[in-house]
């Protein structure tokens, strides 16, 4: 009897051991995993819907980015409207700003000329001359 | 994971490691003894006071940390307490009185950085850089010169001081105390030079190579290594040093050329100590021939093995097993103890905390805005990260066997006051990044 007994408290340890291990991970998982998902909603990633040459490009925003027909900015904007620096995307925690660097011919977001910096939210249309982007 | 959920697996990690010195006692004598309420006691006091040490000096710590930690304790203390009663040694109970003085000196180190920051140890690093050597050289004082500190050789390595205070004497290894004093001036000098070290390098194909000029503090420790290994026939911490050395030098800079002439330079001391070190060559050949050398080198690693192989899948059982017959089952091997008496599934789980608290260490590093800080959490969990690598490797006979505990797991006071302070450390940088 007791050897009955004694094989099912050994199972019962690594069990627990176990269980333990599954704990802490799941908690370092969800650590990392509030951190992707909130990436994911904040909506970084911006895709040219609409372009002459650029139609299908992606582009991450990790920090700031400079958009522009210059070949200096972090991204170039192929648009005979487009201003050498057009634009500025800037990654924040709530989300990411738009910032327009006194362009001739304006940034619009689903369809208003942008005057200050305005924070972007997931499905949102940027339009720069005749290129159209989308927030994602 | 909030600080209460933190404070749960806690308790449920001293749970484990009553649970596994009872199972131990039922499995020897079929019986259950004070010593399952004993171990739960001392557990709780010792890393429910660090954890209320972090819930009052450093709120804002990471709440991964102290859990795992936790546990690789208690599974590598019911195998200290299961080798006890095969051997008839009392090493369970030094080792239940060195967990309460880690923790507490764990705990005391929070309070101290509480008044100040972190970054002092950058500010005042070549004092730290002074009592480190200080503390590495310690164990070459003379023995019997009247003086209560001495030194002490113990298995032909010269690491230890007995310190005589009348009534009782200790018996300590400063080198581990003194590793995260290395550290600390590592990660400071690392900081102030980054820049420099950063943007002098040459390119030879894909590979970023440093300016020569700026090898010398690699050449410097690559020196210290060798003297260590020299002087104190200590293969491990020689070992450890270089190779958290080039890691953290690697962190610092993204430069792969340190990396490149780090494994070359660790090759050429290798060779040279192989050649010149009758006990390097020892090592060397357990490693390779273990089997045929069963008799005299390859013994103990060859009583690993069979331990493991024992073990199986499940496992012998806790105190069902004979552990005992491994030499140095309770320090170097308890890796392999714990393969025998839980198996493959037990190594497995101590695999996989090492993994989470080391994961946690580098997530702490990356997150870290200040260079020294991110240097220091980066240069701690290397610390921890190497000396599982080597000994676990070691007995699992992946790289030859160099003399360094397991970090949590092994019997032994010196490492587990430092090991517990260093996560102290880690808890510090964690709390200070989050302010």
């Amino acid at each position: 009897m007791p050897d009955i007994i004694l094989a099912l408290l050994r199972i019962i340890f690594l069990g627990l051991v176990y269980l333990f291990v599954w704990q802490v991970a799941r908690a370092i998982g969800a650590h990392l995993g509030i951190s992707l998902r909130r990436k994911r909603r904040e909506g970084t990633k911006v895709v040219m819907i609409k372009s002459e040459t650029q139609q299908g490009t992606e582009l991450e925003v990790e920090d700031v980015t400079v958009l522009g027909r210059s070949p200096e900015a972090d991204v170039l904007l192929d648009d005979p409207y487009a201003s050498e620096f057009h634009m500025r995307l800037v990654a924040q925690d709530s989300g990411m700003v738009l910032h327009d660097l006194g362009s001739t011919n304006g940034t619009y977001i689903n369809g208003r000329r942008v005057t200050a910096p305005t924070t972007l939210r997931r499905g949102d249309n940027i339009q720069v001359g005749k290129t159209v982007m989308e927030v994602r | 994971m909030t600080r209460n959920s933190e404070g749960a697996l806690i308790v449920a990690a001293c749970v484990l490691a009553a649970f596994g010195v009872t199972l131990v006692n039922f499995a020897q004598e079929r019986s259950v003894d004070a010593q399952t309420a004993l171990t739960f006691l001392v557990f709780l006091i010792a890393f429910g006071g660090l954890h209320m040490a972090v819930r009052a000096f450093a709120p804002k710590a990471t709440p991964l940390l102290l859990a795992p930690v936790t546990a690789l304790t208690a599974l590598g203390f019911f195998q200290i307490y299961r080798l006890d009663i095969a051997a008839g040694t009392d090493r369970a109970s030094f080792q239940r009185w060195w967990i309460l003085i880690g923790a507490g000196l764990a705990s005391l180190t929070l309070l101290l950085f509480n008044r100040g920051s972190i970054s002092v140890l950058r500010r005042y690093r070549n004092i730290t850089l002074l009592i480190s050597l200080a503390l590495i050289l310690l164990p070459n004082l003379p023995v019997g010169w009247g003086f209560p500190l001495r030194g002490l050789s113990v298995n032909g390595s010269r690491l230890w001081v007995l310190l005589d205070v009348g009534f009782t004497t200790f018996q300590f290894q400063p080198a581990e105390l003194a590793k995260l004093g290395l550290v600390a001036y590592v990660a400071g000098y690392l900081a102030d030079h980054q820049r420099a070290l950063r943007e002098a390098r040459r390119h030879i194909g894909p590979i970023a190579f440093p300016e020569p000029r700026q090898l010398i503090p690699l050449l410097i420790t690559w020196g210290v290594s060798v003297l260590i290994l020299i002087s104190q026939r200590d293969l491990g911490a020689s070992l450890l040093l270089f190779v958290g050395f080039v890691l953290l030098l690697y962190a610092a800079t993204g430069t792969t050329g340190y990396l490149v002439a780090g494994g070359f330079l660790g090759l050429i001391a290798g060779v040279a100590s192989y050649l010149a070190f009758d006990h390097v060559q020892r090592r060397v050949i357990a490693w390779i021939s273990p089997f045929e050398h069963y008799e005299d080198e390859g013994f103990q690693i060859a009583q690993g093995l069979f331990a493991m192989g024992t073990g199986s899948l499940a496992g012998a059982g806790p105190g069902l097993g004979r552990p005992d017959l491994i030499p140095n089952a309770a320090t170097d091997f308890i890796f392999a103890a714990v393969g025998e008496e839980l198996g493959f599934a037990g190594t497995v789980s101590v695999l996989a905390l090492f993994a989470l608290t080391i994961s946690v260490g580098l997530g702490i590093a990356f997150r870290s805005r200040d260079t020294f800080r991110k240097l220091l959490a980066a240069g701690l969990t290397f610390v921890l990260a190497v000396q599982t690598i080597l000994i676990i490797g070691g007995v699992v006979r992946l790289v030859p066997l160099t003399g360094i505990t397991l970090p949590f797991m092994s019997y032994g006071g010196s490492a587990l006051v430092g090991n517990l302070i260093l996560i102290a450390l880690l808890l510090r940088i964690s709390h200070e990044e989050a302010q």
